[in-house]
């Protein structure tokens, strides 16, 4: 390999590989040659210009049949980086070494690839060499490419040339994605995810709704992929076993579905609650949840395009209680059909939560909030008194609370009445401390609410003098 | 203002005072008359020294049984005390 020789050389880059060729014969590592040959090639690049390299690319393609260590040299002198003068390490390139040239070669057309995955190859010391200045002389490598184009040089026919062009129009190809890529290869977690193609979903929605009023909604799966693949396949596809009872509901469909394009989001929500309620596995809770979401439905009213859209939409689905249909057709009036597929939507991925929304919310007990309420107390209470106590006694501190409550409330009409007001002031509260003992002449109110009062509340509380000569909260 | 000093304790013991909770009792006890916003604070205050009052006389109770749980008996002498304490 050392002894192959042109007889064209200039005193550029071929002549200097063929010395380090010449030299890194004994060495071993390829390391060492890589960088010595890097250097070189580097001092030599430098050196020439690009169109020199462009020039270069025609010499060696001149020789590009010759499957001479030399001309995988030339390759790799393509493929590779250019300079590598800025990157030390860089240097560590794939040097032709008699076997590293062949494995080189082979790194070069593969090296678009590694491009993309850089350490993803770690056998190979050479694609690494290549990447890693490749990723970074990209640019500069293009306009030479784009130069050495532009000068005529067919180097995508000839065979060598296709592997080096290849290699190098694949690596220009990659030169924009690379950058991005490597990140996403490295770290993962950085990658983007797909955007979710939602307004193409709700195109495809409303085409297939049109297009197939009588099909039953295909399957449900279909639509749970965001980037769901195209609903006109599937719903054509789809063979309901329920379909008899749309036909005649067909025609009832088709007005309302004109209609319905208005919205395309509640177009989009509906198809999407018809194909996951038709779904199969869904059918019951979904027929559960149909009936349900009609009584509800029946709350609000609404205009008569929802009515029929809700009849069509209640005979697609391919239910097999027809009574929840029934159901659902007569107090389909005025049925929040968006509602519904609204609140379908998020049944969607939990169907086991349908049975608590189908409970009908009715009016809560009064004593709830109370109880609520009283609740803080009596955890104040179990909290202060650091014992364990049973569920009776704390029951036992509700009433207490609730007495000691109506108590406070009397006191103080008395207290404010005795004033002769209508509102009970914060004076009222002082006095009624002060009659309970809890304020005397040693405690002063005050006292007590910077004891058992958070900050917050006691900057409200206690007056305190602020700057500018305002005191805040003003008496 | 949502504030929690952090107690070192099993419960989280909230120090936040169920302003709406108190206004809508003294509402419901006297709707004719008006409750000031500061004086729900107190109101709070005083519920919490109530409270205060009454577990401690519960655990004293406990103690002279020789109890180690709160029962109710206790909780209804106390409270007996407590109530009479504060009529005002």
């Amino acid at each position: 390999m050392a002894d192959s020789y042109d007889g064209d050389s200039e005193p550029t880059t071929r002549t200097l590989l063929r010395r380090v060729l010449d030299t890194a014969d004994t060495r071993t590592p390829r390391r060492r040659r890589s960088a010595r040959v890097g250097y070189e090639r580097a001092l030599s690049e430098s050196a020439s210009n690009h169109t020199d390299y462009g020039s270069g690319l025609s010499r060696i393609h001149g020789n590009v049949e010759e499957q001479t260590p030399r001309t995988l040299l030339k390759n790799i002198l393509l493929t590779a980086p250019e300079s590598s003068i800025m990157r030390p390490e860089s240097v560590v390139k794939p040097v032709p070494t008699p076997q590293v040239v062949q494995s080189s070669r082979r790194d070069s057309s593969r090296g678009s690839l590694e491009l993309q995955l850089p350490e993803l190859e770690p056998s190979t010391t050479l694609a690494l060499g290549l990447l890693a200045p490749g990723r970074r002389k990209q640019r500069l490598r293009l306009s030479v490419f784009q130069q050495g184009v532009d000068q005529g040089l067919p180097l995508s026919q000839e065979p060598r040339g296709n592997a080096s062009a290849s290699s190098l129009t694949s690596s220009l190809n990659l030169t924009f994605a690379t950058p991005l890529q490597p990140q996403s290869v490295q770290r993962p977690g950085l990658a983007r995810r797909p955007p979710t193609h939602r307004a193409v979903d709700v195109g495809a929605f409303l085409q297939d709704l049109r297009d197939t009023s009588l099909a039953l909604a295909s399957p449900g799966d279909s639509l749970r992929t965001p980037v769901a693949t195209l609903p006109t396949d599937t719903v054509l596809e789809d063979t309901q076993p329920f379909s008899q009872p749309l036909v005649g509901r067909s025609p009832s469909g088709y007005h309302s579905l004109p209609c319905l394009s208005h919205t395309e989001v509640e177009d989009a929500e509906r198809a999407i609650s018809h194909r996951t309620q038709s779904s199969g596995p869904r059918l019951q809770n979904h027929s559960e949840y149909m009936g349900h979401v009609a009584q509800r439905s029946v709350r609000t009213e609404k205009s008569k395009r929802h009515r029929e859209m809700s009849e069509a939409v209640e005979a697609k689905e391919p239910e097999g209680s027809s009574g929840d249909e029934d159901i659902s057709g007569r107090t389909g009036k005025g049925p929040s059909v968006g509602m519904r597929d609204l609140s379908s939507e998020p049944l969607e991925p939990l169907p086991t939560r349908l049975p608590p929304r189908a409970r009908t919310p009715g009016p809560r007990p009064r004593q709830d909030p109370h109880k609520t309420g009283l609740s803080h107390y009596v955890k104040l209470f179990s909290f202060s008194a650091k014992m364990p106590m049973e569920k009776k006694a704390l029951e036992m501190v509700e009433k207490c609370l609730d007495k000691y409550f109506q108590h406070l409330c009397d006191d103080l009409e008395v207290f404010a009445a005795h004033a002769g007001r209508k509102t009970v002031k914060p004076e009222d509260l002082e006095l009624l401390m002060r009659r309970q003992g809890l304020v005397n002449d040693q405690v002063s109110l005050h006292v007590l609410v910077e004891r058992y009062l958070p900050l917050e509340y006691r900057q409200l509380l206690i007056p305190c003098a602020f700057s500018g000569n305002s005191v805040f909260p003003a008496q | 203002m949502a504030f929690s000093t952090t107690v070192s304790q099993r419960k989280h013991i909230k120090r936040k005072a169920p302003r709406g909770f108190l206004k809508r009792v003294f509402k419901r006890q006297k709707p004719h008359l008006r409750l000031e916003t500061r004086g729900d604070l107190l109101v709070h205050l005083n519920c919490l020294l109530f409270v205060h009052r009454l577990a401690e006389e519960t655990r004293m109770n406990a103690f002279e049984n020789k109890c180690g749980v709160i029962k109710k008996e206790h909780v209804q002498a106390a409270a007996k005390v407590i109530l009479k304490k504060s009529r005002g």
